[in-house]
């Protein structure tokens, strides 16, 4: 039986081309990802191994005592002091420890000028360190000149400092905090073995300069040396013994292993991101397998027939076709794989050459073969069932019979199983937007996959009328050939539907991203509408020196600055996001989402939806516990936007509970009358000097940067559909190539009555445009319909109006029909080529 | 005899398949003239090349050597789109079986070489045809829904309607009972008596073959001999001559 299968399919391979194509693009997608993330996954465990490698233990603040939501690579200040570095240095066993900071600043190259703009900051981050001169500890090794003794020197790693523009002695300037620092460079270092820092910037001062530009008293980290003959699980036991609270001793090794598996998990959802995608990809080419199949069943009614007269059982059959579909994922699968990992050297590769050292090795991990192969597998078997079922039923009659149609089923059970899987659809996605169940994308992606399957098959039934009311319009443009176009739609009006169908799918998805980022674009410019600010104060670098602050506030013209401070604070042992705001002046700068307005906040505290959620009203009273203390407050208002911050209170009350609270936005208020263009360049000048990396962003241009991100997000989900988009164009390809197959005798007697070629290759263009046409305008009644509900659905999110994006829309509609052409072209170039006097001679 | 009232003709037809060892030589130098307003049935053994006959006469199939020509239109030497055009123009065909566009109705069937060329389809003619050949009620239907029979009147209406130059049928009642063969192919006679059609048939039925006004035998891909006035008596004597 596998023979015959492998011989059924290599006797007509072509048919099954398209088919195998489309099964291999999916699979690409999901073996480049895994590839791809496994290698960076290497790299970076690299990386881990390299920073930790020399450092036996490292006394750091225990990741479980810090919030979720801030950046866990940012240890907090002034963990340690000099006196739990001197208690640590007590301990046997250990043979040294150091006291580590870390700089919040940026190496700038030698011909930085400041641009303010949030752009022209960009590059690779800097990694400023204090030096102990201890390549164990440092994780880095002096390969030229000297370590930096005296309090103005640094070294820089040897990679930064030929791209930054310095030589040893040159005056290098890094702006922090506190201002820009000139400091000589008295010599190059290599991290690690290989200086792989993924092009980062590494630069080391002594320990002095080091805590006055971090502002700190204390250390972030120390590192320890164990005695040799130690074991340094023993020692970080003995070091965690004599610890202050919320601070933890971990050995190197596990530390890199925490680490990597942290990251990993980043890369996980990577994987699962990317290959929802490809499992999109795969959906979409499930739709032309059951098509090919389809027809490849009905072309050979005949010959089954034949075979179950001469004594060939309906199951044997069945698992005939099944073998066929075995054979063709294999052979997919392999080419996806090969084409993927391929693909992702080929990407890796391109990458490196402007990051630098980024992937590790590229291997081809296990788990993307058996992905390949088992998702391969899965959805071409799964697709070809349907259709090798109906093969079984064929009856031996079916050989006498003169001509082999599909049978002319009526479509009412077609139609209403699809009414009845959209309706279930519409409802479970109602329910997942609105109902606010737990996991309600669940809902939500049941419900659009009922949705399009329901749609799919109700789609042959609006082909029918649709080919009807077309027949008039095509044959008045073009005649004939318009006429047998809509003809040839109408006659399988499933094989069209499911053809149709498949590209619907990738245009839905389009089609609701787009009406969601549109609509997240009128949010952003309702947003900026409100705003009164005449500039918004940003810092790459993280948080906007206070310094700057007063600089700006300092200059003639400016009528206030007002800031939001960002921290965090327990209600209840429930961390939650504190914002800091002046009720006085935010107000004036920004119409904020609330109710009342900031100037009701009494020095109380603002809630917003996800806390008004868990119960908690206006009158209420919450108490707050900040690191420097608590505060009992009464709830005075409602900020109605989720996602910014969960609770709003005022500078004094913010001071209260966390001290000095870090700033990153600014807005800048100017006087009436004055010209802001002027005064940016003034303020800019002012900034100079001490902040160069501080950038003032108007509101046009902060908000031309929210739509360029939003387009962005567009971009990138747009590409990731791309895959879905190729194999759907496949998919009609593919259709129209089997129906010409099928048609032959059909296409050879209009070709002997005098039908020119260019005719015919109309003919099969028209009908693919339809096809392509039809399937997008479903899409985009779907998409935007979807989109619309999950915008109606993120209301508390600040979303109010659902904006069509007709752009979009036309485009795509325009672009369908472009593809239709496209997808034409195999099949009616067979068709216009094809041989008159063979045509006619055709079997069946 | 002048060129004027010819519809087709052939000079030195040889038709060649395959190379080398493999060749066969289907046509070996045909000389044919058909006249206008004649029903020439083509006969011969299976292998003889008549098909080939038609099918290069109809430009259907290109010469190897020799030339062939159309109402005064040489089109052995015309490129594929001309040859196209000349066969929307001046050619009707009858096949054996499969002559209609499944997806069109009887109506939209006969039209189609009109409908192609953009051509207006006369009332008078048309109902004219379907008159005779006793279509009327059949015209809404689809292919599939017609007999046998019904599908070769509506074949040859369709080679009717634009009035060719020339018909060319190819074994037209091949797959129909004696009764609805003998009705075509007596339709096909009223057309060449009435209408003035010129048709060229290949038949190997010497019943179907004694309808025409002059039959050609063709043998080892050449013409061997010709009959007039023919009857199936008489067409049966020669085919058995040859070997039948």
């Amino acid at each position: 039986m596998f023979r015959l299968a492998v011989k059924s399919v290599r006797h007509n391979p072509k048919r099954l081309v398209l088919t195998a194509i489309a099964v291999a693009l999916g699979v690409t997608l999901v073996a480049a990802t895994l590839t791809l993330t496994n290698a960076l996954s290497s790299g970076f465990s690299q990386l881990f191994e390299e920073i930790y490698a020399g450092t036996d233990v490292i006394v750091e603040q225990d990741p479980a005592a810090v919030a979720d939501d801030e950046d866990p690579f940012a240890a907090g200040d002034d963990v340690f002091t000099a006196e739990s570095l001197e208690a640590i240095r007590a301990i046997d066993g250990v043979e040294r420890a150091e006291g580590g900071i870390q700089v919040m600043g940026s190496v700038l190259a030698a011909d930085f000028e400041p641009t303010g703009d949030l752009m022209g900051a960009g590059g690779a981050p800097s990694q400023i360190f204090n030096w102990a001169g201890d390549p164990r500890i440092d994780q880095a090794t002096l390969v030229e000149g000297v370590g930096p003794a005296a309090d103005d020197e640094i070294v820089l790693d040897l990679d930064a400092a030929p791209r930054l523009g310095y030589e040893i002695g040159d005056t290098v300037m890094v702006a922090t905090e506190s201002g820009v620092s000139e400091l000589t460079l008295v010599g190059l270092v290599r991290f690690g073995e290989s200086n792989s820092l993924q092009g980062a910037t590494l630069a080391y001062l002594t320990e002095d300069a080091a805590a006055e530009l971090a502002g700190a008293d204390g250390y972030q980290q120390i590192s320890v040396i164990v005695a040799e003959g130690a074991d340094a699980a023993a020692v970080a036991d003995s070091i965690g013994e004599v610890l202050p609270d919320g601070t933890r001793a971990i050995t190197g090794e596990d530390k890199a292993a925490e680490q990597t598996e942290a990251l990993d998990e980043v890369f996980q959802y990577i994987d699962i991101f990317a290959i929802a995608f490809a499992l999109i990809a795969l959906f979409v080419g499930s739709y032309i397998i059951v098509n090919t199949f389809r027809i490849i069943v009905t072309q050979r009614t005949r010959e089954f027939g034949l075979m179950r007269a001469i004594g060939v059982t309906g199951r044997q059959l069945r698992s005939m076709i099944l073998l066929e579909a075995v054979v063709i994922a294999i052979v997919a699968s392999t080419v996806g794989l090969v084409v993927g990992y391929l693909g992702a050297l080929g990407l890796s590769a391109l990458v490196e050459r402007f990051t630098g050292d980024l992937f590790g090795t590229v291997t081809l991990p296990l788990d993307a073969v058996l992905a390949s192969y088992v998702l391969g597998a899965i959805v071409t078997i799964a697709s070809a069932l349907l259709p090798a079922i109906h093969a079984s039923t064929i009856s031996p009659m079916e050989a006498l019979r003169e001509a082999a149609t599909e049978s002319k089923k009526p479509l009412a059970r077609r139609n209403i199983v699809g009414a009845a899987m959209a309706l279930l659809g519409v409802v479970a996605i109602t329910v997942g937007l609105y109902m606010g169940l737990e996991r309600p994308y669940i809902y939500v992606g049941v419900g659009a996959v009922l949705l399009v399957l329901g749609v799919t098959l109700l789609a042959a039934q609006v082909l029918v009328p649709l080919a009807y009311a077309l027949k008039a319009a095509l044959t008045r443009v073009f005649r004939v050939d318009g006429k047998l176009a809509a003809n040839n739609i109408r006659r399988e009006p499933r094989r069209s539907a499911n053809t149709a169908a498949a590209l619907m799918i990738g245009v839905m998805l389009l089609a609701l991203v787009a009406t969601f980022t549109e609509s997240l674009k009128s949010v952003v410019s309702e947003q900026f509408a409100g705003s009164n600010a005449d500039f918004f104060v940003v810092n790459p670098q993280g948080p906007i020196p206070p310094g700057a602050l007063e600089a700006i506030e300092a200059e003639d013209g400016v009528a206030f600055v007002t800031s939001t401070g960002l921290g965090t604070v327990t209600v209840d042992g429930t961390a939650m996001s504190l914002a800091v705001i002046d009720p006085d002046t935010a107000e004036q700068a920004f119409d904020y989402n609330n109710e009342p307005d900031f100037d009701r906040l009494d020095g109380g505290v603002f809630i917003d939806p996800t806390v008004a959620e868990t119960g908690v009203e206006v009158g209420d009273e919450l108490t707050l516990e900040g690191s420097e203390g608590s505060a009992t407050l009464t709830v005075t208002g409602e900020y109605l936007n989720a996602g910014d911050a969960q609770l709003w209170v005022d500078e004094e009350t913010g001071a209260a509970l966390l001290g000095e609270v870090e700033v990153f936005q600014s807005m800048v208020v100017l006087d009436d009358g004055v010209d802001a263009t002027e005064m940016r360049e003034t303020l800019l000048a002012a900034l100079a000097d001490d902040f160069p990396l501080v950038a003032l962003q108007t509101p046009d241009a902060f908000q031309q940067l929210a739509n360029q991100f939003i387009d962005l997000l567009l971009g990138v989900i747009s590409a990731l559909l791309g895959a879905a988009l190729i194999v759907a164009i496949l998919g009609v390809a593919n259709t129209l190539l089997l129906s010409v197959t099928e048609r032959t005798r059909e296409i050879g007697l209009l070709r002997a009555v005098g039908v020119r070629r260019s005719s015919v290759w109309r003919m099969i263009t028209i009908e693919s445009m339809v096809m392509s046409v039809f399937g997008t305008i479903l899409g985009m009644i779907l998409g935007v319909g979807l989109g619309a509900a999950l915008v109606l659905a993120l209301e508390e999110f600040g979303f109010s109006t659902v904006t069509v994006p007709w752009g979009w829309l036309a485009f795509y509609t325009v672009a369908a029909a472009i593809a239709g052409v496209v997808a034409a072209i195999w099949p009616a170039w067979r068709a216009s080529r094809m041989d008159i006097l063979q045509a006619i001679a055709t079997d069946g | 005899m002048t060129t004027v009232t010819l519809a087709a003709s052939m000079r030195g037809g040889t038709k060649d398949y395959g190379s080398g060892d493999t060749a066969v030589r289907a046509l070996d130098g045909v000389n044919v003239d058909i006249a206008r307003h004649e029903f020439t049935a083509i006969m011969g053994p299976s292998g003889s090349g008549k098909s080939t006959l038609l099918h290069t006469l109809a430009g259907l199939d290109r010469l190897t050597a020799g030339e062939s020509s159309i109402a005064d239109i040489v089109i052995t030497s015309l490129p594929e789109a001309k040859v196209t055009e000349v066969r929307r123009e001046h050619i009707g065909f009858v096949f054996q079986s499969f002559n209609l566009i499944p997806s069109l109705t009887g109506r939209e069937n006969i039209t189609l070489p009109l409908d192609i060329s953009g051509k207006p389809v006369d009332p008078a003619w048309f109902d004219e045809i379907i008159g005779i050949l006793g279509l009327g009620d059949r015209l809404t239907h689809l292919p599939a829904e017609l007999s046998g029979g019904q599908q070769q009147r509506v074949a040859v209406a369709r080679a009717l309607v634009a009035r060719p130059e020339i018909i060319f049928a190819d074994e037209p009642s091949g797959n129909l009972d004696s009764r609805s063969g003998a009705e075509l192919l007596g339709f096909m006679r009223r057309a060449v008596k009435e209408f003035g059609q010129t048709i060229v048939m290949v038949t190997h039925d010497p019943t179907a073959a004694s309808y025409a006004d002059r039959i050609l035998f063709l043998e080892d891909g050449q013409i061997v001999d010709e009959m007039r006035e023919p009857t199936a008596d008489r067409v049966l004597d020669r085919m058995k001559q040859m070997g039948h």
